[in-house]
């Protein structure tokens, strides 16, 4: 019985800690400091130059924790290092509650910024919980080899209990939901341009123009405008409208004054 | 980039999205903007004050019974001295003066060493555009700086309201609360529910320059020619250079439509409030110049007013 609980406990940790792991590396890379307290957890209580440090340390130790799991599961001290590991993360986070509110656990790096709560506790102790039984069982890279039904139950329920503890869910599902608008996302010049070099607006002027490269080019909302140089003193405007798959595309000749000029085609009347 | 060219992407805009090339109008709804006046004091008596503007036009105004000066304190406006820079708000079409600042300086920056044990020596990085400058915090009004500024170390915001005195920036009141964030840690904004709204609420302040309009946090880096751009916490869209703002202050009712001329880029690490009337949302949205400030009903020696802003 506990041999199988045990079976369906590793893969659960060593998912954890990898994912642990590698969020912690990505937001410690992706940043050079790493904006907002909320997701720092606890490398918030490192002095400020220590931080990055802090979270890499975490993060390693982490990912050495998935090779100790599966490579010594037979090592009397190395078998207890991910009880421990989790056994101080629970009072780490627990004391961090009482002595910084404002910050998240910084668990799974980005998405843990919400508010320490009894959730993410939980989850820590949960999972030392977890670790115990995997550390008397040791199971290893075994385990995986005699898999049964009631092993696939017990990990289904262990994952149940820890999604229902995972505040970084709702996190996940809410910055899915409410993506930024392109009025307010970067989006580089360069991709505007090949975007408009792309569409038959920009076909049926180049001919006209007098240069590939803009005179001007500036953004507003989610418009970017290109202003070419064309023949006669005139500039051709294009507008590129900045989000969607196949974005649209809206141009102006305008004379030196920035008056727009009708083309002669289009000022004629076509007659039957 | 040339004034022409900014001035012409207006045009260029309403030409090729078919927008009205008018200028957004003003009603009587919006508020009437006061007037403003900025200069130096070629001679001032209890009753007569004579400026030349910045225009190099020479004005003569009447002092109102009422008016008061700042340098440094309130003071008489006969008691300011001749040759001092002074923004002047005025009334009925800009002949009667109603409050006048003097040698106004507003240092905004990101602390990059702090030396001195009476007087403390701040050297700020005051962003990209406007390079380092060093300010002077006198002992007399240091304590009032740190009790706004606690952490008063290098990396994180600095901003307060002084005097320049010989070419020297004294700092004498702190302009806001300083954000317990360090200048690189600026937070995201809050998710945007349905998009952009079309107006959008914070904290307006007024920056070291002279040129009427607005710098903006939210440009393009590649528009601004910078790498510190397009931080902010309000929530801002994207806008360039030229993009006309309408910039209504909510305390006052005054509103403006103003060009944005430059980038904010440290107006955007702020993400305070302002407490003029009322608590404004969190985040500095635009940085005035003086004159466009003083025209909206705002008070220079506060650093800021609760703004509506909007594209114009």
């Amino acid at each position: 019985m506990l041999s199988t609980i045990a079976a369906a406990a590793l893969p659960i940790l060593i998912a954890m800690l990898l994912l642990g792991g590698v969020a912690k590396l990505f937001m410690a890379g992706g940043d050079a400091e790493p904006g907002g307290l909320g997701r720092l957890g606890p490398a918030v209580l490192a002095p400020p130059r220590f931080r990055k440090a802090a979270m890499i340390g975490c993060a390693l130790g982490e990912l050495g924790l998935i090779g100790v799991l599966l490579l010594l599961p037979d090592h009397a001290v190395a078998r207890w290092m991910p009880v421990a590991f989790f056994s101080v993360a629970t009072y780490v986070l627990w004391d961090l509650r009482r002595r910084r509110p404002d910050v998240g656990c910084g668990c799974f790096g980005e998405v843990s910024a919400a508010p320490i709560g009894l959730r993410s506790i939980g989850r820590a102790a949960f999972l030392a919980g977890v670790a115990v039984v995997v550390a008397v069982e040791s199971p290893g890279l075994a385990a995986l080899s005699d898999w049964s039904w009631s092993t696939t139950a017990w990990l289904a329920g262990g994952l149940t209990l820890v999604l229902l503890l995972s505040t970084e869910i709702e996190e996940s599902i809410a910055r899915l939901r409410h993506r930024a608008p392109c009025e307010q996302r970067a989006i580089p010049a360069k991709r505007a341009l090949s975007r408009l070099q792309s569409s038959t607006a920009w076909r049926s002027h180049a001919p006209t123009l007098m240069s590939d490269e803009p005179a001007d080019t500036w953004r507003e909302l989610c418009w970017r405008f290109f202003v070419f140089p064309a023949q006669d003193g005139a500039d051709v405007v294009f507008a590129v409208y900045l989000s969607g798959r196949r974005p649209g595309v809206k141009w102006a000749i305008v004379n030196a004054d920035g008056q727009p000029i009708t083309p002669l085609r289009e000022s004629m009347r076509v007659s039957a | 980039m040339t004034n022409r060219t900014v001035d012409r992407r207006r045009l260029l805009a309403a030409a090729v999205l078919g927008r009205d090339t008018e200028a957004p109008r003003l009603t009587a709804d919006d508020g009437m903007t006061l007037d403003a006046v900025s200069g130096e004091i070629l001679d001032v008596s209890p009753h007569l004050i004579i400026v030349e503007d910045d225009d190099g036009e020479e004005r003569r105004m009447v002092i109102a019974p009422w008016a008061t000066a700042w340098h440094g304190a309130s003071l008489p406006p006969a008691d300011l001295p001749v040759g001092a820079r002074v923004v002047i708000r005025a009334l009925r079409s800009g002949t009667v003066v109603d409050r006048i600042w003097a040698n106004m300086t507003r240092m905004t920056g990101i602390i990059l060493s702090i030396s001195g044990k009476r007087d403390l020596t701040i050297e700020l990085d005051c962003g990209p555009h406007r390079g380092r400058r060093s300010v002077v915090v006198p002992y007399r009004s240091s304590g009032r700086i740190r009790v706004r500024h606690p952490q008063l170390e290098a990396g994180y915001l600095f901003d307060a309201i002084g005097l320049m005195d010989a070419g020297t920036a004294l700092a004498h009141i702190p302009a806001t609360s300083q954000p317990p964030y360090r200048a690189k840690s600026v937070p995201p904004p809050p998710p945007a529910f349905r998009g952009v709204q079309s107006k959008i609420s914070g904290a307006a302040a007024w920056g070291d320059f002279t040129e009427p309009g607005v710098t903006y946090p939210m440009l393009e880096s590649a528009d601004a020619d910078c790498e510190d751009t397009g931080r902010s916490c309000a929530g801002l869209p994207y806008l360039a250079v030229g993009s006309m703002l309408f910039v209504r202050n909510v305390c006052d009712g005054r509103a403006n439509a103003l060009p944005i001329i430059g980038c904010g880029c440290i107006a955007g690490r702020f993400c305070d409030r302002c407490l003029e009337c009322g608590t404004s949302p969190r985040g500095r949205l635009v940085e005035l110049s003086a004159t466009s400030y003083v025209e909206l009903g705002g008070d220079l020696i506060k650093g800021c007013f609760n703004a509506r802003v909007g594209l114009g």
